[in-house]
């Protein structure tokens, strides 16, 4: 992937989002009058992201224009992207089931997920650290920490 | 002084603080080790479980994982030629090539010495000349934060980031996420959209975890396919293969010392951290060697410079933060973190309103170097076999860690949602070439930036030309204007270098 493209979504979006700021007075809502304001911070450094996020955008277009060969760190390399989706994908199903199916139960079938991504095959040993982590973790936060991680609630 | 360093000795002395270093030391070793997995890393996670604890034991807990996760970089440099933090790159070259002529055991006691070398040097430059410091630092009003505090966010961002632009473009991103929420100021709800969960602002360790630690392990799922080398050490026939003389250490006692010192320097100036460091020692080594033709084929020479000077950063890079509230790096702005979790707002004043405590955490940094000398060099094959775990029995296990540890934080699941939108936005800002940690110290900076314009706006009242009528306005607006016209430079020789 080339990362020139990128740069011009991204500095037209930033930009955008820094026009707003400036624009919008609702983005403030309640509070006391001040000399400066709610919005005088923010909206100094949405002039400055306008300002380094145009001259990224810009350097990327003029190469861009001139067909210019490639830097190293110009090209974004997708291998192995699919796996970075199905982590995410993982740990949002993690986030959304610890609340009703609590993190002891939710925690073995992630950390087998996630070992089965990165390659593992060694089951039994797998399995086992798959229980023992989050009931070492759950009873000793819960222990020592006072930390009370989610509980079945169905 | 002597008697607050006394102090801080006894109160360091005791069974929780003890324990605290000892288990950073062995997580910080093993983190530190481990190919992918970097002391920040380890620090991030570590972070919320010392909520928990009395601010002595929780951060010199952290402090111990951090300098020993530096050196525990320098054993997989070593063994495989893969190092586990970016400033053990150097180590990698000498020390592998001494590994391969079967003089590992030589080469770890050697980068083990200098690292304890280098970090005990700079903490004691720590201790001396942070509380000096402090008490000009006092004398500064709130005009002069502002500009020290733009001063800082031009350094930072102009040094190190991948480009000036993309690193401004950081800290102005970092800034914008720490606006959001209700101004400490005016009260207002900003950024909010309706939304009362975000009227607090983005929980701190969620957002740390997620920026900082969930990339590395997105990166490491990415390249899964790749096959992982096994850290072994091998044990020559020739026991003084196996060890280090002190007729061989004392040899490098100049090189230390030397390196040590560039290490402080370079540790104490904002943004260029222990890479840099590193590098600048180790050519320095090389100019001024007897036999400069040795470095990279396994010159003792090499390994102490770049280990003493990349050590030496760990305790030099807390003068900023102690004394004028900037954290100089990414580990630095973490650090910060856990000082501001902890009720210690770093600054001049903590000196004075914290003695006990900060001079506590000081004896704990000189205590941290012992442990880490005895742990380490007592247990280098157990590291050794820890570290060569596979990596999905780790990072199952960092994952759950993590979302602990984003949890833990409020005992909110919300955090966790947080934790996920502040991986991804990591995530990309690697790819897009930001830096998250510049965007971290942006985030940290700003309420601090906030709370001190509106005083001095308060101060000047409506003229504004008050602004520049103290030296500090000028010398500091200056000394930006220098950092960013010596880093453009810098950058340009740089790209003349690889076309």
């Amino acid at each position: 992937m080339e990362r020139r493209k990128i740069d011009i979504i991204l500095a037209s979006i930033l930009i955008l989002l820094s026009i707003i700021i400036l624009t919008n007075d609702g983005l403030a809502d309640g509070g006391v009058e001040t000399d400066l304001g709610s919005l005088f911070l923010p909206r100094i450094v949405a002039c400055f992201i306008i300002l380094f996020a145009g001259t990224i955008g810009l350097q990327s277009f003029i190469k861009l224009s001139r067909n210019q060969p490639l830097d190293e760190h110009e090209v974004i390399s997708t291998t192995g992207f699919l796996g970075v989706f199905i982590y995410i994908a993982i740990f949002i199903a993690y986030w959304f089931f610890v609340p009703y199916v609590g993190f002891l139960v939710a925690t073995p079938f992630v950390m087998l997920a996630i070992a089965a991504l990165l390659g593992g095959r060694n089951w039994l040993v797998l399995t086992i650290m798959s229980v023992l982590v989050p009931l070492i973790i759950f009873y000793g936060s819960r222990q020592f920490l006072r930390v009370f991680l989610p509980t079945w609630s169905l | 002084m002597i008697d607050n360093i006394l102090n801080g000795f006894a109160s360091v002395f005791a069974v929780g603080p003890i324990l605290g270093i000892v288990a950073g030391i062995f997580i910080g070793i093993i983190f530190g080790a481990i190919p992918g997995i970097s002391a920040i890393m380890a620090i991030a996670i570590i972070l919320p479980l010392t909520f928990y604890v009395d601010p002595i034991i929780g951060i010199t807990m952290l402090l111990a994982v951090y300098k020993a996760g530096i050196y525990g970089g320098s054993i997989s440099a070593i063994l495989i030629n893969t190092p586990g933090a970016a400033a053990s790159f150097l180590t990698a070259l000498d020390g592998n090539a001494l590994t391969k002529k079967g003089q590992a055991g030589k080469a770890l006691a050697l980068s083990l010495f200098s690292s304890v070398t280098g970090e005990a040097l700079a903490t004691i430059v720590l201790i001396f000349v942070a509380a000096p410091i402090s008490i000009i630092s006092l004398q500064a009003g709130p005009i002069e934060k502002v500009f020290l505090l733009l001063f800082a966010f031009t350094v930072v961002g102009s040094l190190a980031g991948e480009s000036i632009a993309r690193g401004l473009l950081s800290c102005c991103l970092g800034m914008l996420f720490a606006m959001v929420g209700l101004s400490t100021i005016t009260g207002a709800a900003r950024f909010t959209f309706g939304y009362t969960e975000l009227m607090a602002g983005f929980t701190f360790t969620p957002m740390l975890i997620g920026v900082l630690v969930m990339p590395e392990i997105l990166n490491v799922v990415r390249k899964r396919n790749m096959a992982s080398q096994t850290l072994s050490l091998q044990r020559s026939t020739n026991p003084s293969d196996n060890r280090l003389s002190w007729r061989e250490f004392s040899s490098l006692w100049r090189t230390l010392l030397k390196s040590s010192g560039i290490g402080t320097f370079i540790g104490a100036l904002p943004g260029l951290g222990s890479s840099t460091a590193a590098f600048i020692a180790y050519g320095e080594a090389k100019r001024t060697s007897k036999q400069p033709e040795k470095f990279g084929k396994g010159s003792l020479e090499g390994i102490a410079s770049a280990e003493s000077a990349n050590n030496a950063v760990c305790g030099s890079s807390m003068i900023p933060m102690l004394t004028l509230s900037i954290p100089g790096d990414d580990v630095a702005a973490l650090l910060m973190g856990a000082f501001l979790i902890h009720g210690l707002t770093p600054g001049p004043m903590i000196f004075f309103e914290h003695t006990e405590t900060i001079y506590a955490i000081f004896a704990g940094f000189l205590l941290t170097d012992l442990f880490l000398l005895l742990i380490a060099r007592s247990g280098f094959r157990f590291f050794i076999k820890v570290a060569s775990l596979k990596r999905y029995f780790i990072f199952p296990c960092v994952t759950v860690f993590a979302f602990f540890g984003a949890f833990t934080a409020g005992q909110n699941i919300n955090d966790v949602l947080i934790l996920i939108v502040f991986t991804i936005l990591g995530y990309g800002m690697r790819l897009v070439g930001l830096n998250p940690a510049i965007f971290i110290i942006g985030f940290i900076l700003t309420p601090f930036l906030e709370q001190n314009l509106d005083q001095a706006i308060a101060i000047v009242g409506g003229d504004y030309s008050r602004f520049f009528a103290t030296p500090f306005a000028w010398i500091f607006t200056a000394l930006s204007m220098f950092f960013i016209y010596s880093s453009v430079r810098l950058k340009k020789r740089q790209q003349a270098n690889v076309t």
